[in-house]
This record gives structure tokens, C-alpha cells and sequence, in this order.
């Protein structure tokens, strides 16, 4: 089991100490300088740009310094708070879901049922197609007269007549479901990969002394799954945060701005109404954001562990 | 585990049937929606048999065939944004796995956060910067920013695979009058070389599946199949049937590589932290 992704526990026979050759860093350059090419460039641009007036529906060129105004105007625009409470209420929400449903998935399927391996192949199908083509899907399924809304009424569940997504107080919850129904199943397969990592005595022997289904789960699985629930859990909480393409899909950020989250924000703000020097400002308030969050997982994973 | 009594296992093989259900339906019924006639898309409760057409297919791949259009751009994208991005994460991930260098564990954290910051911050600026060399709307502009995500991933997941081969193997070859080139290339890449596969399967999978960039750089020639389905939404009144057989031949490829990765899967996903 690895520490941190792609780090992996270093066995110490298939690792050169080179301290004083330049090999290493020659053979990682062309990644680096290219990706610097592709990222930092013209995110320097950008953080240029943040500190401009500049709306390409106005001018071609920017139209000069503004100091901080692009970053104040940010922090006093309510769609800018708005879609910011909307990406962590969903980035939380929907990590959450997918986490118990898939955990219960993964025990379910740690039975050794017959089947089960067929069952893991279906299974994992959502996870391997684009969300854009999940939005479309559940877009679909979401309609007053779809399936989804059609079951919820056998069910007695009232739902709008406008349709989830366009009522603004469950459009949100439309969303969260499609990426739910999306990633559960990673979850599932990865804690499901978890659980068989955990050496099959240890679990007889609790049995055998008596401890119940939930003691073996609270004392033995839990405690044993921390790290890798860690991992999947912050590479899935960073991805909802980016969440881009089911929104575009399913509700463009409507019905109003009800949808909107930071990313889609900024998509709005820089390439529908063209205003750069404003999309820069809060493009650099996500990455600020991001570099806190990206630090706080760290931190939760791997303190007290040797990296 | 344990021994389950027979009403327990009754109870979780239905919870099983259930689970996959909730999973597949929706699945099952793009598929369906994609050969059903337009007439038994609306009804309520919803029509189940019917007469399955192949015109949906006929209209988006063959006359007019818009969707073969995106369906090449696809291929062609994902393809070369996998192809480009080899040769330089092979290189990283070599360097990675073998050497112990002051700033490792720093840059190694640079790619993973990479990819899994949000690529829309830096999408606006790389926009203009495309732009103003004339590329947006063609092939490079996307394969070129793909590189963002399928370089790091590719880098962390052949890393994964390379620290698994004992480097006294490569040290053999060397006492064996090979240069390090030399043992590289006849000892550790072919002993890699599932490890090389496996992460070359995601990164097209990665690339066929975004969305985000080609939505903003493609042009009407270079349009991939998930963005080109846009399309179909913009015509009056959404056409579903089509969407749906677009839908259907977008997932195919990603599914059918999954189900070919099996027990890889775990390993790719989490970018060959947990094997």
C-alpha cells in the first residue's frame, strides 16, 4: 500500500543515491519546461491581468492598472460568494454520499458473493465515462416526464413541475446525484481493493473471539481503510471542486445563477462575457483556495508519517 | 468473511441485484432511447417494448453524419495527446522511481496537484496566448493542453511500475558492459511495458473524456464527440434519439478499456498509489 500517490514505500534496493549528479534533474526538464510552458506562462499572464482593466468586449488591449479593484469587486459580488457556498457545499456533499455509499458498496461486495466479479465489472462502467455524457444522461432522466421523476412519484416524493433542474432549490441536488451516480462506484472498487489488502486473519481472529459485524467494521476494517479513504476522498473532493462538465451539461449554471460554481463562474465571467481582468482576479482567489485545501488534506494524511 | 446464514445471503444478493440496477438503468436506457422511435420517448409510465430502429445511428453517423466528424476528432485527439505525452513522462518517471535527489518529493507534489487543480484557472490566459499564435480552433492547441493532466498522471502511474522492478536487474546489465541507456532500454521498459500500457489506457481515456478544453479551443472541424453533441441541443426542439446514439458510441471505448484494465483499474485511478 502506498504512502502518497505515485510515491509509493520506497523499498531502499531500487533507489540510487545520486546527491551530486545532475541525471536526475536532466531527465525530469523536458516535462517540467514544457508544462511551465503550457501552466506557469500564462498563468503569470493571468495574475497580470488580474491587476488590469480589461473587457475584450471593450478593448482589444488592456486598459491599465487598477490595483486591487478586480479582487474587491470579486469579494463584494454576490454570484462570486454564491458560487463559492455552492462549490464547497457540493464538493462536501457529494464526496460524503459517494464515501458511505461506496464504503457500504465495498463491504457488500467484500462478501464473496457469486457474481461478484461480474458484478465489479458492471459496476464501475458510470466511472469510466465522460461527465459531460453523464450530464446528458441524467439531463434526460431528470425531466418532469423522465424516469427519475417517475419513480419518486411511485414513491410518493413530490417533485417540481418545472423539473429538478430547473427549480433552483433542488437543482443543485440534481447535480450532486449525477456525480454521485458517477463516482460511487470508484469508491466502491477502491475501499473494495482496501478491505482484501487487510490480511484475512485479523478479521478471524476478532470473529473468532466474538466480536460482532459492526465491531469488526468499527475496530478492524475502519482503522485500516484511514489511508486510502484519505487519498480518494481528497482526489475526489479536489475533483467536484473543478466540477466543470455536468454543469455545463445539465443546467449552465441556471436556473439563474443557482448552479453556478466557482469554475463555472469563471468560465462565465471570462469567456462568455469576455471580462479578463476580472476572471484573472478570481481565477487567483481559486487557486489561493485550492493550495489551502490541497495542504489541509496533506496535512490530515501524512502527519506523523514519513513522506 | 464469515459464514452468513441463508436468509442474510438471500438479503445480500438482493441488496446486490439492487445496487447494480441503480447503476446500470440509466445506462440501459440511453441505450434503449438511442433505438427507440421518437414517438415512444415521452410516454408516461414509460413505454418498454417497442419496435427498435437503427435510423438514430443511420441520421448521426451516416447521413448526415455529423457525428462521425466528432467521433475522428476523438480519436485523433485522444490518440495524440496519449502518443505525446510518453516520451516525456518516461523520462520523469525513470528519474523519479530511481534517483534520490534533493527537490524529489517537491516536484513530485507539483504534478499531483497539476492534476487535481482546476484547469479552468489557467484555460482563459492559454486561450489568449493561442490565439494570438493563431492555433485555437486546431488539433495542437487541445493535444498540447491535455499534456496538463495526461504528462502527471502517465509520470505517477509508470513511477508506480518502475519501483517495482529490482534495479540489481539493471545493475546486471550494466556489470554486463551496458550503458544505462542500454539497460534501460533492454531491461527496465521491457519489464515495464504492462505498467506502460496500463497508463497509456487511461491517459486516452482521460483526454477522450474531457470536455472542458476542447469546449473552449475546438473549432467546427476538430470538435470531439462530447462537445459536438452540444449541437443537438442548440437545434429546435432536443433531439434525444440523437443524443443518445452520440451518447452511447462516446462510451463505448472508455467502457470496453475499463473492462480490459480489470484489476489495473485501482492502480490507474489512483494514480499508482494504491496497488
Amino acid at each position: 500500500m502506498g504512502l502518497i500517490p505515485g510515491v509509493g514505500v520506497i523499498k531502499k534496493e531500487t533507489m540510487l543515491n545520486v546527491k551530486h549528479s545532475s541525471l536526475p534533474y536532466v531527465l525530469v526538464l523536458p516535462s517540467l519546461l514544457f508544462l511551465a510552458f503550457i501552466i506557469v506562462y500564462p498563468l503569470g499572464f493571468s495574475l497580470y491581468y488580474s491587476f488590469q482593466m480589461w473587457n475584450l468586449q471593450i478593448s482589444p488591449v488592456p486598459l491599465g492598472p487598477v490595483g486591487f479593484m478586480n479582487y474587491r469587486t470579486a469579494i463584494s459580488d454576490p454570484t462570486f460568494v454564491h458560487s463559492l457556498i455552492n462549490t464547497l457545499k457540493l464538493s462536501a456533499a457529494a464526496t460524503a454520499i459517494q464515501f458511505v455509499f461506496g464504503l457500504s458498496i465495498a463491504l457488500l461486495l467484500s462478501e464473496n458473493l457469486k457474481g461478484g466479479n461480474v458484478a465489479r465489472a458492471l459496476l464501475i462502467m458510470p466511472t469510466a465515462m465522460a461527465p459531460m455524457v453523464a450530464g446528458f444522461i441524467f439531463r434526460y432522466l431528470y425531466y418532469p416526464d423522465g424516469l427519475i421523476p417517475y419513480f419518486l412519484s411511485l414513491v410518493r416524493i413530490p417533485i417540481p413541475k418545472e423539473g429538478i433542474l430547473g427549480n433552483a432549490s433542488t437543482a443543485l441536488w440534481g447535480i450532486t446525484l449525477t456525480d454521485v451516480w458517477e463516482w460511487t462506484p470508484f469508491f466502491a472498487i477502491i475501499l473494495l481493493a482496501g478491505i482484501k489488502s487487510i490480511p484475512v486473519e485479523i478479521i478471524e481472529a476478532a470473529q473468532v473471539d466474538g466480536a460482532s459485524f459492526f465491531a469488526t467494521f468499527w475496530h478492524i476494517i475502519l482503522p485500516n481503510l484511514r489511508f486510502v479513504a484519505l487519498i480518494i476522498i481528497m482526489i475526489r473532493f479536489m475533483q467536484i471542486f473543478n466540477l466543470f462538465d455536468i454543469i455545463y451539461a445539465e443546467t449552465m449554471g441556471g436556473p439563474g445563477t443557482s448552479t453556478r460554481t466557482l469554475s463555472y463562474n469563471l468560465y462565465y465571467r471570462g469567456l462568455v462575457e469576455y471580462n479578463i481582468g476580472y476572471s484573472s482576479a478570481i481565477a487567483w482567489i481559486m487557486i489561493i483556495i485550492m493550495v489551502i485545501i490541497i495542504n489541509v488534506f496533506l496535512f490530515l494524511s501524512f502527519k506523523g508519517e514519513e513522506l | 468473511m464469515a459464514r452468513r446464514s441463508l436468509p442474510t445471503r438471500i438479503l445480500l444478493y438482493a441488496l446486490l441485484v439492487i445496487v447494480i440496477c441503480i447503476f446500470m438503468i440509466p445506462i440501459v436506457w440511453t441505450a434503449l432511447l438511442s433505438v427507440r422511435p421518437t414517438i415512444t420517448n415521452r410516454t408516461l409510465p414509460p413505454t418498454l417494448i417497442f419496435k427498435p430502429t437503427l435510423r438514430h445511428f443511420y441520421y448521426c453517423f451516416a447521413n448526415p453524419g455529423l457525428s462521425s466528424h466528432w467521433l475522428i476528432a476523438s480519436l485523433v485527439i485522444a490518440s495524440a495527446a496519449t502518443g505525446l505525452s510518453l516520451p516525456f513522462s518516461l523520462l520523469a518517471a525513470y528519474s523519479f522511481s530511481r534517483f534520490k535527489f534533493s527537490g524529489r518529493k517537491f516536484l513530485m507534489f507539483w504534478y499531483l496537484s497539476l492534476f487535481l487543480g482546476p484547469p479552468i484557472v489557467f484555460l482563459i490566459p492559454y486561450v489568449l496566448m493561442m490565439s494570438r499564435i493563431g492555433l485555437v480552433g486546431k488539433y495542437p492547441s487541445i493535444v498540447i493542453v491535455y499534456q496538463t493532466f495526461t504528462i502527471p498522471f502517465s509520470i505517477l502511474v509508470i513511477k508506480s511500475f518502475f519501483d517495482e522492478i529490482p534495479v540489481a536487474l539493471e545493475e546486471a546489465a550494466m556489470v554486463d558492459g551496458a550503458s544505462r541507456i542500454g539497460a534501460i532500454l533492454r531491461v527496465v521498459i521491457p519489464l515495464s511495458l504492462p505498467g506502460i500500457i496500463v497508463a497509456s489506457m487511461f491517459a486516452f481515456v482521460f483526454s477522450w473524456n474531457n470536455s472542458i478544453f476542447p469546449l473552449v479551443l475546438s473549432s467546427r472541424s476538430t470538435k470531439p464527440l462530447p462537445v459536438g453533441t452540444l449541437n443537438f441541443f442548440a437545434t429546435t426542439g432536443i433531439t434525444w434519439n440523437y443524443i443518445a446514439a452520440t451518447s452511447l458510441v462516446t462510451m463505448l471505448p472508455p467502457m470496453l478499456i475499463f473492462l480490459v484494465l480489470g484489476r489495473y483499474i485501482v492502480r490507474g485511478l489512483t494514480f499508482g498509489a494504491i496497488k
